[in-house]
């Protein structure tokens, strides 16, 4: 038995709807920016509705120096670029990084499922008997997302893994780092989630009815659902000690996570499961309900998962919970990489001291008993955070963050 | 601050299952290794006749296969009367390489070819996400701790042992149900093309526990002794293995001459492997399903443990399970068999 580690979160890159590199992501939340609009990656005619969440003025080649950039997924590019700009804002060179253990845990819920939309596209025009292309077909296991990120940092020693949680993938990846950076597995973790907006998954929430014809409305008495996005969040982890040595500037400290699963559905949220996995990450946290200043829900802005949630929110924290705040009315659901980015926000909203408000919002659904921070972000002096990553297949998993005090950002 | 602690002991492996090509369970996979006659499908699989009606009408095949698995592990365990908790405090961890190809695939196509471009069989969008084996298995069995899809392609099944210990030794979980499912169908052979291998199914499942919540009477079947990973970034991947094996005996205090088994998966490495570990190590295991992907390691190991279990010579010795695949990644657990004694 040891002792473990703090964990501390230096570095972050991200790609998003709202903006791409920390510097105006944090801008974009802080102002409220809303990212949808109509689809482009994919043909949407026939579709009644028709918007989502791109991550718009991506040039991976910025990014990518050593693969080959047209041979890779635009979700491992995302995973890649984030990565590169996670570790160049944690300060970290490559001969630094060479010789690390290094934990890269990549959470996604399609992979290069876009891929294998447009490989799908070719066979229905061509024929089953159209050989697959297996240049794209090489594409398409998922656990490029981390090896690519591997390969183009050149780390040899490093444990690259995929996980394929769904919606809570990116939350999975990041507690995966935790736990192999606190425990001295590892010396420094890479990790967050990515994904690439798809034709099959937006066709499956269309045909679930669970799409907005215009925004995604959070909590709001008359939301409509959620719009698909695409994005990565990815996180540089490293021990409080190892921050400290390198004179690394600390965003916030990352407290614990708890997991678990529904058991129950696989598509409808468990209430008391929900509230069941806050509670396991408030205690490995070591954090009492009392100390928590915001929860960044899953918050879809579908009806049933808004309920639940702010339901599960209310049965951990009482009839006084937490400001609550929903950022995927700004980014849209990127699935596996939405906690991730939730997690990067909470890191930022901890360094930076202000709330990132829940946009589009008109109304408060009186089921929905929570102050989701209409509209505009406020300032405020946050100390703990918990982010929550919820997934079909009752993946549950919530990551606690907490203000650094010694050295705060700029 | 996490007011926890870390725990550093060896994983211990209890108890496993599998549905394989040689059939439904353990017992099935233990006599087909003892013939040692290849095989690649699951046969006669059905996964409603397999699991019944109720529940399952909308599992595809990587589903019902791994369900099928941990009903045969919990219900073996439940008849050597050694059963196996569930709910909270077991995890659940499967490897995979990307989901069920097919249920994808079908879905994508649907949006093609219907009238509307929605016109997709939204009930079936479970199947779809890689978490979907993992997520059924938990319905079914009331497997409420962490629950994890881990898609690592060969490398799959031991980059899931590492994540499962990781589990464990931060107290996530009492004992982890941990494995792989591939699925064969008419998908993953077009997207194989002209495979070097043949393709096979399969899920295969390990109990993972720790002495500290060991019950009574449990036989421990082997050591987690190491675990490591080699990416090779200088297009040598034989050295990539080399250093991983080499690394993870190391760690695991063992030298090559207590490798009583060895077996790599992935690209073909036999070769390479023995030179380190030694070829009678090497030849003693068979190569028995073709490529199952993140299942072949755990194959491996279950084909590890089926000989060991009828070979007294192989307690107190060490088995080598390595994987090496087209990218380079190299991987390498080093576990002490320990003959059902601890």
């Amino acid at each position: 038995m040891n002792e473990p580690q703090r964990v501390v979160v230096t570095g972050i890159g991200v790609l998003s709807s709202i903006g791409n590199g920390v510097e105006e992501f944090t801008s974009a939340l802080r102002e409220g920016r809303c990212g949808a609009g109509p689809i482009t990656s994919f043909d949407t005619t026939g579709f009644l509705r028709t918007f989502g969440h791109e991550v718009d003025g991506f040039r991976p080649e910025q990014w990518i120096h050593r693969l080959p950039v047209e041979q890779l997924g635009r979700a491992t590019q995302f995973a890649v670029a984030a990565a590169r700009m996670a570790v160049q804002d944690a300060g970290l060179d490559e001969q630094e990084l060479a010789g690390l253990r290094a934990q890269i845990t990549v959470g996604t819920t399609d992979g290069e499922a876009a891929e294998l939309d447009k490989m799908m596209a070719e066979s229905v025009a061509k024929g089953p008997e159209h050989p697959a292309d297996q240049l794209v077909a090489g594409r398409l296991p998922s656990h490029q997302l981390a090896l690519a990120i591997a390969r183009e940092l050149r780390l040899p020693r490093a444990v690259p893994a995929v996980l394929g949680t769904a919606c809570a993938a990116g939350n999975y990846a990041i507690g995966d780092g935790f736990d192999a950076v606190r425990s001295g597995e590892a010396d420094i973790a890479v990790v967050g989630g990515a994904d690439a907006i798809c034709r099959r998954t937006f066709a499956g929430f269309s045909r679930l009815g669970l799409v907005s014809s215009d925004f995604c409305r959070p909590f709001d008495a008359d939301r409509e659902g959620l719009l698909t996005a695409e994005g990565a969040g990815v996180l540089v982890l490293e021990t409080l000690e190892s921050a400290r040595h390198r004179g690394a500037r600390i965003y916030a400290e990352l407290l614990g996570y708890g997991l678990n699963c529904d058991a129950h559905h696989p598509t409808a949220p468990d209430q008391a499961s929900v509230a069941r996995c806050m509670e396991l990450a408030l205690a490995d946290a070591g954090v009492k309900a009392n100390e928590v200043d915001l929860v960044s829900a899953h918050g879809t802005g579908t009806p049933t998962n808004d309920i639940t949630e702010t339901r599960a929110i209310r049965e951990v924290f009482g009839d006084n919970p937490p400001r609550t705040v929903a950022l995927k009315a700004m980014l849209g659901h990127s699935m596996g990489a939405a906690s991730a980015l939730g997690a990067a926000a909470s890191a930022l909203a901890l360094a930076h001291g202000f709330v990132p408000p829940t946009v589009n919002h008109r109304t408060t659904d009186p089921q929905c008993q929570i102050d989701c921070v209409p509209n505009h972000s406020v300032p405020a002096d946050l100390r703990v955070v918990v982010n929550n990553g919820l997934a079909f297949g009752g993946n549950n998993a919530s990551v606690v963050l907490g203000r650094h005090d010694e050295e705060l950002v700029r | 601050m996490s007011p926890s602690t870390i725990h550093r002991d060896a994983p211990l492996i209890t108890a496993w299952s599998a549905v394989s090509p040689f059939g439904l369970g353990r017992e099935a996979f233990a006599a087909g290794v003892g013939r040692g006659e290849p095989a690649h499908e699951v046969p006669d699989f059905d996964t409603r006749k397999v699991l019944g009606k109720a529940g399952t009408r909308t599992f595809d095949r990587a589903t019902g296969l791994a369900v099928t698995a941990v009903r045969e592990l919990l219900d073996e365990a439940e008849a050597a009367q050694s059963p196996i908790a569930t709910g909270g405090g077991t995890a659940l961890v499967l490897g995979t390489t990307l989901g069920s190809a097919h249920s994808s695939a079908g879905f994508s196509r649907a949006s093609f070819e219907g009238d509307k471009p929605y016109d997709v069989p939204a009930q079936l969008m479970p199947n779809v996400l890689m978490n979907g084996p993992a997520a059924a298995t938990a319905i079914r069995f009331d497997l409420k701790g962490p629950n994890t899809t881990l898609a690592g392609g060969a490398a799959g099944g031991l980059l899931a042992l590492g994540y499962a210990r990781r589990l464990l030794a931060a107290d996530r979980a009492e004992r982890a149900v941990v494995g792989a499912v591939e699925e064969q169908s008419t998908t993953r052979e077009w997207l194989a093309g002209l495979a070097e291998q043949p393709l096979g199914e399969g899920s295969v499942v390990l109990l993972m526990e720790t002495a500290r919540t060991l019950p009574p009477g449990r036989r421990v079947l082997a050591e987690l002794l190491a675990l490591d990973v080699r990416l090779d970034i200088d297009d040598d991947p034989a050295r990539a293995l080399a250093d991983v094996v080499r690394e993870a005996l190391d760690q695991a205090g063992a030298t090559p001459d207590e490798v009583w088994a060895a077996a790599v998966t992935g690209q073909p490495a036999r070769d390479q492997l023995a030179a380190l570990v030694g070829a009678e190590a090497v030849d003693r295991v068979p190569a028995l399903f073709g490529d199952t992907g993140s299942a072949g390691t755990v194959f491996s190991l279950t084909t590890v443990l089926s000989l060991a279990e009828h070979d007294p010579t192989a307690t107190g010795r060490v088995a080598v399970i390595a994987s090496l695949d087209h990218q380079g990644l190299a991987a390498c657990a080093v576990l002490r068999l320990t003959g059902g004694d601890r």
